[in-house]
């Protein structure tokens, strides 16, 4: 298996429809059948296909279609019921990217702390790091607390240390939505730029340019199931026509 | 902005083995902690020592000026912190495991660090605590006049008892929080209870005959004993310590099992 490469083979997931429902100790310790309850939903089930090194793959469907458990269990920070998610090599996932972040330490300890988790050595945390922070724009606040950058300088330092992780696979989460017209231009530009450097992208919008602008292969989710694997432009069509809606 | 061919291209990726990897992600996570409690207070160290000074402070008053009831050992004040400081440990890393997913939920659903560090940390951070706090214990055994025996050898395998036992209880806390919400006022209480049903401020020996039995088995008595002995050679009870040891293990195989069995689901709740 090629790095950058994913395979996905009978992905499936499930969760209670009811969060309250209430809990009791013997349910940990009962078997698979008895712990299945009426209440539950699959939000992905029955999902194969299979990712070659640099492709470009947009994620198409409806809210609560599944769209964004399909990243986190490719970026391995959830675990499926069923089937199996393997992929080789790192993942420099854009999903809930200003999670890792504390408010008490500065931007320096921050970038340190988040691309450390990520993998990155110590080494190359300090030869990146003048890059992250240009890229970023806040030069004038490396030891400012994290807490009282703007939310926009928060969404642009997290975006600046993830895209720099050097991974082969990369995931965004429609979190280009926020942040000035003008930082969205420049992570789209970093984007085009990773991808022209042969990384795998995940890429999950509602946007229709945004779809066309960088993905080639589309995947489209619709109630839980794969329902199209198939070139950008036609998953967008389909999509189009099930639902009569145009992108933004 | 050109296009960067040489950053943009990904070059052969270092791959950690797993013990490394989890080795620096708990370091990086642990120094965190340390570096936020003491960044946000001028006084961070003395505010972890000042927590059981204050406390031992009330027992000896108590023990020793209020009531003239023999426990423990002379000086009192000694045999006091050699317990509290490794209570301080075990109920601050135990405590704070009931928050373990929950307080940290954004960072767990983007990163992919082995999930057992999440608890891990929690018991190093305090650990170093503690190790940072003997230093203060030391003064008190300089100016209070005891001695201090051979027996301090023990302290490494009390400490490598403790962690085990710690970890495995926070193993077995953290994800069951997350299902049972009032779990973390039940720790709350227990722990409050097994303060006073440890040999802390009194010793193994200073129990009643028949409750000396099922005193051993809670296993903070064995280690207990394993730390005074440093001072109080006649504090170390073998049998005790056999039986802390065997629990200790078992706790941390069953914290283990209940976390192995239960991250599937912690990660879908948090």
């Amino acid at each position: 298996m090629a790095e950058g490469a994913i395979i996905v083979e009978k992905l499936g997931i499930r969760f209670k429809r009811n969060r309250s429902a209430r809990r009791n100790f013997k349910d940990l310790f009962a078997g698979r059948e008895r712990r299945r309850r009426p209440a539950e939903f699959w939000p992905l089930r029955d999902v194969s296909f299979t990712v070659t090194p640099g492709e470009a793959i947009g994620v198409v469907g409806r809210n609560g279609q599944g769209k964004s458990t399909l990243l986190k269990l490719v970026a391995q920070v959830m675990l499926p019921d069923e089937g199996r998610v393997i992929v080789d090599g790192g993942v420099a996932p854009l999903i809930e990217i200003t999670g890792g972040f504390v408010n008490d330490l500065s931007v320096r300890d921050n970038v340190t702390l988040t691309a450390g988790l990520h993998g990155m050595t110590s080494k190359e945390i300090a030869e990146r790091f003048d890059e992250i922070i240009a890229f970023a724009e806040l030069e004038d606040f490396v030891d400012t607390p994290y807490k009282h950058l703007s939310s926009g300088m928060k969404v642009r330092l997290a975006f600046s240390v993830i895209s720099r992780l050097e991974e082969p696979i990369i995931l965004v989460d429609e979190v280009l939505a926020v942040g000035d017209a003008a930082f969205k231009a420049k992570c789209y530009q970093r984007i085009e730029e990773l991808l022209a450097g042969g990384r795998t992208l995940f890429f999950v919008s509602h946007s229709e340019k945004d779809l066309l602008r960088f993905c080639t292969r589309g995947l489209y989710l619709d109630k839980g199931r794969l329902v199209l694997d198939a070139p950008i432009r036609e998953v967008v069509d389909r999509y189009r026509a099930d639902y009569g809606v145009g992108g933004a | 902005m050109t296009l960067a061919a040489d950053s943009a291209l990904p070059r052969a990726r270092r791959r950690w083995s797993p013990l490394t990897r989890y080795r620096r992600s708990l370091w990086l996570l642990t120094t965190r902690d340390l570096k936020v409690r003491y960044s946000t207070s001028a006084l961070g160290y003395l505010w972890s020592i000042l927590d059981p000074l204050v406390m031992s402070a009330i027992y000896w008053f108590v023990f020793t000026l209020v009531f003239d009831r023999p426990v423990g050992e002379k000086p009192y004040i000694v045999f006091l912190l050699a317990g509290l400081l490794p209570w301080m440990w075990f109920t601050g890393a135990v405590s704070d495991s009931t928050r373990a997913f929950t307080k940290e939920a954004k960072l767990i659903r983007s990163t992919t660090i082995p999930r057992t560090i999440w608890v891990a940390r929690l018991v190093l951070s305090k650990g170093i605590e503690f190790v940072a706090s003997i230093p203060v214990l030391l003064v008190f055994v300089v100016f209070a006049g005891a001695t201090l025996h051979l027996e301090a050898a023990w302290w490494v395998l009390a400490i490598v008892l403790q962690a085990a036992l710690t970890l495995g209880i926070g193993l077995l806390v953290a994800p069951l929080v997350v299902f049972f919400r009032d779990l973390e006022r039940a720790v709350k209480l227990v722990l409050r209870f097994l303060f006073y049903a440890s040999p802390i401020i009194y010793g193994l020996g200073d129990l009643p005959e028949w409750a000396r039995f099922w005193g051993m088995f809670n296993p903070l008595a064995g280690i207990f004993s394993l730390y005074r002995s440093a001072f109080f050679p006649g504090q170390l009870d073998w049998l005790a310590v056999g039986i802390s040891a065997a629990m200790s293990l078992v706790l941390l195989a069953v914290g283990f099992l209940v976390y192995r069995a239960s991250i599937r689901r912690v990660l879908k709740e948090i």
